[in-house]
């Protein structure tokens, strides 16, 4: 007797429990620079050059749109300006526009290393022969 | 004393085991691969051209296989990175199976080798075949396929002829230019597939400072094609003949950068900006942006560099083959 009075009861909890699932398809982040980044690693044609050269005390200072630099090394630009991905949310390549001079535009690997974001950045600062690659990560 | 009982094998003839029969097999499979073979048979290159020139260069190849195949032909060329050879060379050859001359095409970099491990075949030469002895690093392997693929019968003997021709850069250079032939199929995955020729020491003779791949040089210059705003790396090396600072416990640069106005700045105080890094065996390295050491402002730019190098105190000074001349240096970029 008990059973037949349960039935109804638990017939309307299995109507109150039941609710379409809300599906929510992920989406990537878009991808900022923002903070002051050092090198971590040079090469020139393949030689690695990081323990050779003294790029310790460079910094590259990035806003949501502007940079700017402390102590210049030879780099892809060598004034103060604005940056720019391609596209944010997947960057293949990142520009630099120097407030006086023309655009430069670099192809860009973003990997995360050791839990750490790399910025690794390619260009040639003198001689078009010359190509430098620079790996960049966030300064403490 | 005990005697040990002594076991007699049962004089049954027995059947070679399946592991035996697939060693025999296997030693079979290797004789029919490496009578497969690639050789060249001599290379046809004159000792000197003037720079600018284009330097002709005939290969003679034979290639005798032991079983059908369908590839391309594969020539690359050891060249000084200056010669800009993806642009500025045509390799056509002619052999017994083909008729009139078969064109070849440039590689692109990036383009895996066949069975290289995923690396490209300016790298795989490099990283297999070397350098060909070349002291200086501004080199490099350029590679070109035949724009067609050739059917090879088995047990053939194919004579082919590689004409190579470079039009080279008006640089004043010694190069030990290196050849290297094989196959799309096999690539260099045994010694047997491929052949390479290094026929010694060639000269292109120009204009300009001497750049010498072939000899050891007292100083060199890395890269060879720089400007004032790159990095440049200066070495000493004490060890290829005796100088005032064989027994130097440090060795500095004294360095004048020359203006394309003229003028010649002058860094030459022993300082930690000048201060060469020691390799050992008397060889010394420094790696300096002429930008930054001259304090050059925006408008100045630099079209060369001379040199010297000297002790702590500056007294004894080491220039050009170890005179008093100083070491000369000409930024350029092609």
């Amino acid at each position: 007797m008990k059973k037949i009075f349960l039935l109804p009861i638990l017939c309307s909890l299995a109507f109150v429990a039941c609710k379409p699932e809300l599906l929510v398809t992920p989406s990537e982040p878009t991808k900022g620079l923002s903070g002051s980044w050092q090198i971590i690693k040079a090469t020139r044609n393949g030689t690695d050059l990081t323990t050779r050269f003294d790029f310790s005390r460079f910094r590259i200072n990035f806003t949501d749109s502007s940079y700017t630099i402390d102590s210049l090394v030879p780099f892809i630009v060598s004034r103060n300006g604005k940056w720019s991905f391609d596209d944010p949310t997947f960057p293949f390549s990142l520009s630099f526009q120097p407030t006086d001079s023309s655009a430069r535009t670099s192809p860009l690997q973003y990997p995360v290393t050791g839990g750490q974001r790399n910025l690794i950045i390619s260009f040639s600062p003198g001689c078009s022969l010359n190509t430098y690659q620079y790996t960049l990560q966030k300064a403490n | 004393m005990q005697h040990q009982p002594v076991q007699h094998k049962p004089l049954v003839k027995r059947k070679p085991s399946a592991g035996v029969i697939w060693k025999v097999i296997g030693a079979l499979l290797l004789l029919i691969i490496a009578a497969c073979s690639i050789t060249i048979d001599n290379v046809a290159i004159p000792g000197s051209i003037k720079s600018g020139d284009v330097l002709p260069i005939t290969l003679n190849v034979t290639i005798t296989t032991n079983q059908t195949q369908t590839s391309n032909f594969m020539t690359a060329v050891l060249v000084p990175k200056v010669w800009k050879v993806a642009q500025n060379a045509t390799i056509t050859f002619t052999s017994d199976i083909t008729s009139g001359d078969q064109a070849m095409t440039v590689i692109p970099a990036g383009t895996p080798a066949p069975q290289g491990g995923g690396m490209d075949w300016p790298t795989l030469l490099a990283t297999k075949i070397g350098n060909g002895g070349n002291l200086l690093p501004d080199y490099e392997w350029v590679a070109f396929y035949s724009n067609a693929s050739y059917s090879v019968d088995a047990n053939a003997t194919i004579h082919a002829t590689v004409s190579i021709k470079i039009k080279t850069s008006p640089d004043n250079l010694m190069f030990k230019l290196g050849f290297c032939v094989a196959n799309s199929t096999d690539g260099l995955s045994s010694s047997d597939r491929y052949a390479t020729a290094f026929p010694g020491c060639f000269q292109a003779i120009g204009t300009g400072d001497p750049i010498d791949f072939c000899n050891p040089q007292i100083s060199t210059v890395d890269p060879r094609a720089s400007l004032d705003n790159d990095i440049i790396t200066l070495t000493f090396d004490g060890g290829v003949q005796s100088t005032a600072l064989d027994n130097a416990s440090q060795v500095y640069l004294c360095i004048a950068g020359i203006t394309d106005t003229g003028d010649s700045l002058s860094v030459c105080t022993q300082t930690d900006a000048t201060r060469m890094t020691s390799l050992g065996l008397n060889k010394w390295q420094k790696d300096i942006w002429p930008r930054k050491l001259f304090n050059l402002t925006d408008n100045q730019h630099l079209t060369g560099l001379r040199y010297f190098f000297t002790d702590a105190n500056g007294n004894n000074k080491v220039g050009y083959a170890g005179g008093a001349s100083p070491f000369l240096y000409t930024f350029k970029c092609q």
